[in-house]
């Protein structure tokens, strides 16, 4: 029985793709997370204050999620509110992730299958198009960028922020910093949706390409965040995650301490990674998600984008390769959001509220760039006695293994294996943007 | 460019959470200077080729971080560890502590895929390194200097001397208190404030972009050059001497609080510096004018 194994690149993390073949019929195609850490054990016993700062290395990737999942959870079990202003610094926190990532996503992983290049730091077929791709590169990394500062800006040092603590942030934005901030963006929004809408484009001839969007079926949808204005951070005691069926209906509504209620979490033995599911059926979170619940965003370039997608693709709309698409109309989202709430006072009122700790059990729930993220911790004697990061890489695996059956079965005949496979393989992947270092931990 | 082919390097990720390569990404200065060659999160190749220097991240937690490690090291004019993981095992390394291994391993076996190794194990425990670059993870402006050669790159000693807030002598704690308080000073030493900031002890080059907007040191870049080839002792009394001069804390409640485990993340690999036996890996010292 012939197997097939296909690494994977411009995702985060060690994974693989194999797939087993037996007499021209493809008998399964596994997603295999290949690395841990062992952050679930190795954080039992620390003290539970100390977790904003140690989970954030979970992923260097996804560390601003992480670093305010901790600090919710910690709140949740200290029963703490953070003020007004501490909840808004941690928005913009997680909007310079959102940019950071989803720039990262659309243009220096999946951007280079729709140019046909191994990487946009790598020249393009033909002389004349060097210059093209130097001057992609650095435009990408200028959107990107401005991810990146607004991070710093809030949240203190660049990858593995610090300001979130419990009760608040440790401080706000001056209006200097948060002027100069504003500026940088608004140069950034038309590069960005520049680059976006060359993206688009490109995307068209990709369907034609390979037949349609990515072929495979409808699915569930989960996410954290409403369907007007995404709020990334999710106000605590107010958290709640939604799955929306195949057709588009909201069909359940739970809090995050509930989720064990509401879904089947499984592990395999071919990946560090484990898997849910909601009521045996394959379900799918990320951008595609949020965009499938959204009525509107509620900024303009944004909302344009978002009527195109809706009136081009309908709602919901199912095609995997349109969760590439959605990170660029969060992409603009995350950018003009960010600027409405730099021309607020930032730096007025106080931003963290003074705590007592206590033992007992908390929930942190944030909407991360993959999806809802759930940090679940129990304290006793000061010290984590278990903690659980349910990770939302895992919502998406079973989602992931069925598309790429799908593609295994359309370029696998008895008569022959058509190499545009491993094409189809990286971009079924990355369409789903799944963070090994995360969904291992 | 004046027309010379750039220097080329790859970048080799091992078992690690991927932020040095962000934090890389940052730095894009190098797009126009030098070439990237190999880096799977943002290239697609198979193999690492000939290169002028391998930047390798993530400490080796498994047989194929060992494998694609000893390979790639043979393609690099010079390879420079990058980050706490590929210089001390970094966050992984807290999995090394006994019990927890144990439970770790038995629960986290499977069949098909890379096997795990006992332990979190740093680079150099395997192959040699020529240039360390500590930081969790180090800023752009380091990498810059990394990839650059460059000699006249100055960081300050410690990441006190780099942070500027004002030391006190008359605003003693007694204790401390950490983020209880709520808001944070600012420009007061976070010591002062009853916080654990050992940024007297810790190596400068990060421009102290973690205490200037409020939070303590938790000392990523390992230490500075004048503790870099000495015993544990060294630094703990010194780190301890500066309590006793800015605050009322008790010897007994410093003492513990240093080896709580966040510290333990980065402090305790400073004495990794001066030994060559650490728990048997037989690893090579790393003299100061290795480290940036």
């Amino acid at each position: 029985m012939p197997t097939l194994t296909f690494p994977l690149s411009r995702i985060e993390g060690h994974a693989r793709v194999v797939i087993e073949v037996h007499g021209g019929e493809v008998v399964s195609a596994h997603f295999e997370a290949m690395e841990i850490r062992g952050f679930r054990y190795f954080v039992q016993g620390v003290p539970a204050e100390q977790m904003p700062v140690i989970v954030p290395r979970i992923c260097g990737v996804c560390s601003t999620a992480h670093h305010v999942a901790s600090v919710e959870a910690l709140e949740d079990a200290y029963n703490v509110t953070p003020p007004p202003l501490g909840h808004t610094i941690r928005e913009l926190l997680l909007l310079g992730q959102i940019i950071q990532n989803q720039a990262t996503s659309v243009f220096l992983f999946t951007m280079p299958d729709r140019l046909g290049t191994p990487s946009l730091f790598k020249a393009l077929e033909g002389a004349s198009s060097e210059q093209d791709r130097a001057v992609l590169a650095t435009r990408a990394l200028k959107v990107r960028k401005v991810g990146t500062d607004l991070i710093s800006l809030t949240g203190g040092q660049f990858i593995h922020p610090v300001k979130a603590t419990v009760g608040g942030v440790t401080s706000g934005v001056a209006p200097e910093p948060a002027s100069d901030m504003r500026q940088q963006i608004l140069d950034a929004l038309p590069v960005a949706c520049e680059l976006f809408d060359r993206y688009w484009e490109t995307s068209f001839a990709l369907r034609d390409r390979i037949g349609t969007w990515g072929d495979d079926g409808p699915a569930h949808y989960i996410t954290a965040t409403g369907d007007t204005r995404p709020n990334y951070d999710g106000q605590p005691g107010k958290d709640v995650i939604c799955v929306l069926s195949p057709e588009g209906v909201a069909c359940e509504s739970f809090a995050a301490r509930d989720f064990r209620d509401i879904l089947t979490f499984e592990e395999t033995d071919y990946s560090y990674a484990g898997r849910t599911s909601y009521d045996g059926e394959v379900m799918r979170a990320n951008s595609l998600a949020r965009i499938n619940m959204t009525r509107s965003l509620g900024t303009p370039r944004a909302d344009e984008y978002l009527s195109r997608f809706q009136e081009t693709f309908g709602q919901p709309a199912h095609a995997i390769l349109l969760f590439d698409l959605c990170r660029g109309i969060e992409l603009v989202y995350a950018l003009e959001r960010a600027m409405e709430i730099l021309e607020e006072p930032l730096d007025d009122e106080e931003t963290a509220v003074s705590h007592t700790p206590q033992d007992g059990e908390g929930f942190g729930l944030v909407e991360a760039p993959r999806g809802p993220l759930i940090h679940h911790y129990r304290i006793e004697d000061g010290l984590i006695a278990d903690a659980e990061f349910i990770i939302p890489t895992i919502h998406n695996n079973l989602a992931i293994e069925r598309a790429l059956r799908v593609a295994a079965r359309r370029y696998i005949t008895p008569e022959r294996i058509d190499m545009e496979l491993e094409r189809a393989v990286g971009r079924v992947v990355r369409a789903f943007d799944p963070c090994i270092a995360c969904a291992t931990h | 460019m004046d027309g010379r082919t750039p220097e080329q390097f790859a970048v080799l990720q091992l078992s690690g959470c991927a932020g040095c390569e962000v934090a890389l990404l940052n730095a894009g200065d190098w797009l126009d200077e030098r070439e990237l060659v190999y880096m799977p999160l943002v290239i697609s190749a198979y193999d690492v080729p000939p290169v002028d220097t391998l930047l390798v991240s993530g400490g080796i937690r498994t047989d194929e971080d060992l494998h694609n490690l000893r390979r790639a090291v043979q393609q690099a004019g010079r390879v420079v560890a990058v980050g706490t993981c590929a210089i001390s095992g970094g966050v992984a390394s807290l999995g090394n502590r006994h019990e927890v291994r144990e439970m770790f391993l038995a629960q986290a076996e499977r069949r098909h895929v890379p096997r795990l190794l006992p332990k979190c194990r740093p680079i150099d425990s395997a192959v040699e390194v020529d240039l360390y670059l500590p930081g969790c993870p180090p800023t752009p402006e380091l990498f810059m200097a990394v990839l650059r050669e460059d000699s006249d790159f100055e960081a300050s000693r410690t990441v006190c001397q780099e942070c500027g807030r004002k030391k006190l002598r008359d605003m003693k704690p007694s204790h401390l208190v950490g983020f209880q308080s709520g808001e944070v000073l600012p420009d007061i030493c976070l010591i002062n404030q009853g916080y654990l900031c050992v940024g007297s002890s810790t190596r400068g080059g990060c421009r102290a972009l973690c205490t200037r907007p409020g939070h303590p040191c938790v000392g990523c870049r390992g230490p500075s050059d004048v503790f870099i080839e000495k015993e544990s002792e060294a630094w703990l009394s010194s780190i301890k001497r500066v309590f006793g001069g800015l605050t009322d804390i008790p010897e007994e409640e410093l003492d513990q609080a240093l080896r709580s485990p966040q510290l333990a993340l980065f402090l305790f690999q400073f004495s990794d510096y001066a030994r060559r036996d650490v728990e048997a890996e037989n690893r090579p010292l790393r003299p100061k004018e290795k480290v940036l």
